[in-house]
């Protein structure tokens, strides 16, 4: 079977978020990342499309996605002070999501910068 | 203090014929750095390429990057504020007495001449990375590298530009200072946001057990964090959104796994110079995106009473 090419794909795992990466694919592994250096070659080619991972955990338990969507959004709403955190490892799309949550929730709101 | 002389990485391609590295190691951390952007490419302004730059790293040990460094200073731990100190002052021409100088673990032959080399420079680039913020003095050694390089100005161009590790924290920054006016350690708790790091940031309200519910996304503070603040995360309820079931999902209430980013979620990641790129995903996940399972959270939460005690949001009452 004949692979997919991306040309010019972005690696974001270090930094330098280099957008020349020539990615080889079939749909479901990525076979061959050219142009990528060590660090991002073996990011591109660990990741599958395989279902690895349950699609939520509610409490140790395997859960649909609208239980735990619901049951996240009750814990943050019964919350005084929340905490939103992270955000380095997502696109900027859904960081601009999370700074309506922590918004609406009245909350905190920090990223891995200030570690 | 504030401001920071900067550049993109394109200008420091094209121009940067004297570039320094301070507490970073991009041989291993940032391995393209070198060849993509810094000190390997040839330029219209550089024809040499490699021969018309020069590199200076200062660590506090020989890291795989020195082998790539024309000079390598070595200087001791925890003395990059002084260090700084020291140049800033006989950049200006102030005397600096041989105690001070000692204490850096340099010569005064080696501070003039790199003092020389940087004022002789066309266009200069100062790296920092986290061996420079992480250590003794933390921000303030960054704050006193940015006035070390705005100074530096009077005499040439010189930028500096911090060595952002892990994927899109940049863009995190950006998309925070976008929306709230401040890039990290922000407050809603009066309805406007308000900047406070030491108390709003992570850490410090995780020990101190400030929160009492945490929504971790795209990071894995169980494997990251000091032992208090995990285990203030286990005691409240923590919501976690990875691709990955992460040690912070092990001690999370719920755990929702999302597609990878670049690899199968769209979108736009900022690079460490604040530029940003499209993302090509290559495989398709049969887990939502972050975006999407963020929008949906919001919603949820939009259905019930706000959090004022009214369960009304603030309106803006017309006065006369």
């Amino acid at each position: 079977m004949s692979l997919q090419v991306i040309e010019n794909a972005t690696c974001t795992f270090c930094g330098c978020v280099c957008d020349d990466i020539e990615l080889h694919h079939d749909e479901f592994r990525i076979h061959k990342a050219h142009h990528a250096c060590v660090l991002g070659t073996a990011w591109f080619l660990n990741h599958t499309a395989e279902k690895k991972y349950p699609v939520a955990l509610v409490d140790g338990r395997e859960a649909t996605l609208d239980e735990a969507i619901e049951a996240a959004a009750t814990y943050l709403h019964e919350a005084d002070m929340p905490l939103v955190y992270g955000m380095s490892n997502t696109t900027c799309e859904a960081q601009k999501e999370c700074v309506a949550l922590a918004d609406q929730l009245g909350g905190l709101l920090d990223s891995h910068t200030s570690l | 203090m504030g401001g920071k002389v900067t550049c993109t990485l394109g200008e420091v391609k094209q121009r940067a014929d004297f570039i320094i590295y301070w507490g970073g190691n991009p041989a291993e951390c940032h391995p393209r750095h070198f060849t993509k952007y810094t000190i390997m490419q040839k330029s219209k302004f550089l024809p040499r390429g490699r021969k018309d730059r020069t590199m200076v790293l200062v660590d506090i040990r020989e890291t795989k990057s020195a082998k790539a460094a024309d000079i390598f200073l070595r200087i001791r731990p925890g003395k990059d504020f002084e260090l700084i100190t020291i140049l800033r002052a006989l950049i200006k021409g102030h005397p600096v007495g041989d105690d001070e100088i000692a204490e850096t673990g340099l010569s005064r032959e080696v501070i003039e001449d790199l003092i020389s080399r940087m004022k002789g420079a066309k266009f200069g680039c100062l790296f920092f990375g986290m061996g420079l913020s992480m250590t003794r003095g933390k921000h303030m050694n960054s704050a006193a590298l940015l006035y070390l390089t705005a100074e530096m100005n009077a005499f040439t161009k010189f930028v500096a530009m911090p060595m952002r590790g892990h994927g899109n924290v940049t863009g995190a920054d950006v998309i925070m200072r976008w929306q709230t006016g401040f890039p990290f350690g922000i407050s809603f708790n009066r309805g406007y946001p308000r900047y406070n790091p030491g108390e709003f940031s992570t850490v410090d309200v995780l020990v101190r057990g400030d929160c009492d519910a945490a929504f971790i996304i795209g990071a894995d503070p169980g494997a990251t964090m000091p032992q208090p603040a995990i285990d203030h995360l286990a005691r409240i309820p923590t919501i976690v959104l990875d691709p990955h079931v992460t040690h912070t999902s092990r001690l999370a209430r719920v755990h929702i796994t999302t597609a990878p980013q670049v690899i199968a979620a769209p979108g736009t990641a900022y690079r460490m110079d604040e530029l940003p790129m499209p993302l090509k995903p290559a495989l398709k996940s049969p887990y939502p995106t972050d975006e999407e399972v963020v929008r949906r959270i919001n919603e949820a939460i939009a259905k019930k009473p706000f959090w004022l005690p009214d369960g009304n949001q603030p309106q803006i009452v017309a006065t006369k």
